[in-house]
């Protein structure tokens, strides 16, 4: 039983506990946009999304920004919203596909980081003590529960809130906007200041996630909780409570399977996630009303 | 300046000189050009037209969601613009593009067309929500409240679709291609539901559809548009040639139950009339 071990031990303790905090933030947050993302069927925009932060992760590095620090974050941050402009931009007004525009921001922005994190290793070599070594490519991609500092912790509740705070203000024309985009304009509904908002807080939601899950996984947690709970309920409030139930269930039970297994944390969850959504086709469908 | 909630002498809506062409259409071909219009306060006029025609390029207009490179629209004697801030037109969408597995209940869908001018994160006030229950009992659906939006059938989604429109307490009814997908008995229901409507609430109707038969049913004047306004006059008076004409087809083929013959496209006068641009008739 590694996981009353290590939550037993003092300095394991003080190891492990940061990331399962962090870990419950982000699945507070990405719970409840994951019912928007695939009611609006975001979740391969979520991907590029994602996958842009790897390009923003090579920026940060070769820009010599401490890893997890505010700079740095705030690079990936506007590199993946760029990204997103960048993939709006491409389906609108350059007559891509959506589909098409994710697909070539996905690969250029993950073969810009590829590139700039290949040139900060060389550079951190080369210049030993003047130049910050970037983070390991495994640890970016597929994310990790060591070295999760409080600082980390708090800025995963903070974002968290923030998140739950923009969904809950903006709920109303949010829920017309994501029912009927079609006809959100004409109703006085500013569509694409809902569209613009959903983006933001996605991008929030990745970068949050992504210490943990990492860059591959962050948009896991953006698209299981929501998938599972849609599929046990047609009544918004209780898809939204399941989402946030499912999701807190798959982060506990993925960091229990990675201290069990030793697994890392990101598959882990993913893991614990994607066996409850195949569980939730279940011959006894819970809570369809009305069916 | 008049607002929505202030009465108005004026026509209900006045299309003056309208020109439309879509940006990157080269300039070749305008999508409406030269509408002019008067849409008088509480009738019930019929804007006919073939797919391609223009419909949803004036439905748009109209609303204020494009707006037109010469001429001028004023709806209750305001910019579209600002009518559709102000709620004056109440709008029912051709067949929604929501998605179906969308967990919201008919009195969530409803309630979505009474929250303007409230803030967002305010719950909806009473007299809104009195005004949600209204709607839903004007359209006959008080029953299917609770009822999950997604596993409504044709018409009673029309239905949910007109209350919403209603529940922005607007003057006019602003509707596209109502008909489109709903069986004729149900085609049916929904005439007399309109008639209803315009007699109890004494509100302006327009109607948008390439379907004579969802004009004709419930119309007390009708426009015919292919990019430009060919005739307004009474359904009666719709002969087989103006129909030729809008419609550029033999109609005898497309109404056929209406037993009306007319000439085939060969004997339209201007050969421009027709099919737009792909794009002029996609989805509103």
């Amino acid at each position: 039983m590694n996981t009353i071990h290590y939550l037993m031990d003092p300095v394991q303790r003080g190891l492990f506990l940061p990331g399962i905090v962090v870990g419950l933030g982000v699945a507070v947050m990405c719970s409840l946009l994951s019912v928007l993302v695939v009611l609006k069927r975001l979740s391969f925009i979520g991907q590029g999304v994602s996958h842009a932060a790897f390009g923003g992760v090579g920026i940060a590095a070769v820009l010599g920004l401490a890893a997890g620090g505010a700079a740095y974050l705030g690079v990936i941050v506007l590199f993946c919203l760029a990204s997103a402009w960048l993939i709006a931009w491409l389906s609108e007004r350059r007559g891509a596909s959506s589909d098409t525009a994710i697909g070539i921001v996905l690969v250029t922005a993950m073969s810009v980081g590829a590139i700039l994190l290949h040139e900060s290793v060389g550079r951190a070599r080369s210049q030993p003590g003047s130049f910050v070594a970037p983070p390991g490519w495994e640890s970016i991609l597929f994310g990790s529960s060591i070295g999760v500092t409080w600082t980390d912790a708090a800025l995963a509740w903070g974002v968290a809130a923030g998140i739950v705070a923009a969904l809950w203000v903006a709920r109303r024309p949010l829920l017309f906007w994501a029912y009927d985009e079609a006809s959100a304009r004409a109703f006085g509904v500013p569509a694409r200041a809902m569209r613009l908002m959903l983006m933001v807080l996605l991008t929030l939601a990745i970068v949050a996630s992504m210490r943990l899950a990492g860059v591959v996984l962050a948009t896991a947690l953006l698209v299981l909780p929501g998938a599972t709970a849609l599929r046990l309920s047609d009544r918004l409030r209780m898809v939204m409570i399941l989402a946030l139930v499912i999701a807190l269930a798959g982060v506990l039970g993925g960091i229990v399977l990675c201290f069990e297994a030793d697994w890392p944390p990101g598959p882990s969850i993913v893991a614990v996630l994607t066996a409850l959504f195949l569980l939730s086709r279940s011959p006894f469908p819970v809570g369809r009303a009305g069916a | 300046m008049p607002s929505a909630a202030t009465p108005f002498a004026g026509p209900a809506i006045e299309y003056r000189g309208v020109s439309f062409a879509y940006p990157g259409s080269g300039g070749s071909r305008p999508a409406l050009e030269g509408i002019t219009l008067d849409v008088r306060q509480g009738e019930r006029l019929g804007i006919l037209g073939p797919n391609g025609g223009g419909k949803t390029t004036l439905l748009r207009l109209t609303l204020g969601l494009l707006t037109p490179q010469s001429g001028s629209i004023r709806v209750w004697g305001m910019p579209p613009e600002r009518a559709r801030r102000e709620g004056v037109i109440g709008y029912v969408p051709q067949r929604l593009e929501a998605e179906m597995a969308f967990p919201v209940s008919v009195r969530q869908v409803v309630a979505m067309g009474a929250g303007r001018g409230v803030a967002p994160w305010r719950a909806l006030p009473r007299e809104r929500a009195g005004r949600v229950d209204r709607s839903l009992a004007l359209v006959g659906a008080s029953d299917l409240g609770d009822h999950p939006a997604g596993k409504l059938s044709g018409g009673q989604m029309q239905r949910v679709m007109i209350a919403r429109a209603l529940a922005a307490g607007p003057r006019i009814l602003l509707m596209d291609e109502p008909t489109v997908g709903i069986d004729p008995a149900g085609q049916q229901r929904f005439a007399g539901l309109v008639r209803d409507l315009h007699r109890e609430l004494g509100l302006t109707i327009v109607t948008v559809s390439h379907d004579l038969r969802a004009i004709a049913a419930g119309c007390d004047r009708v426009a015919c548009l292919s990019r430009t306004l060919h005739s307004h006059v009474a359904p009666e008076g719709l002969t087989p040639a103006v129909l030729a004409e809008v419609f550029r087809h033999d109609v005898a083929a497309i109404f056929g139950d209406l037993h009306v013959h007319a000439h085939p496209a060969a004997a339209c006068p201007d050969p421009s009339h027709g099919e737009g641009p792909a794009r002029q008739g996609g989805p509103a």
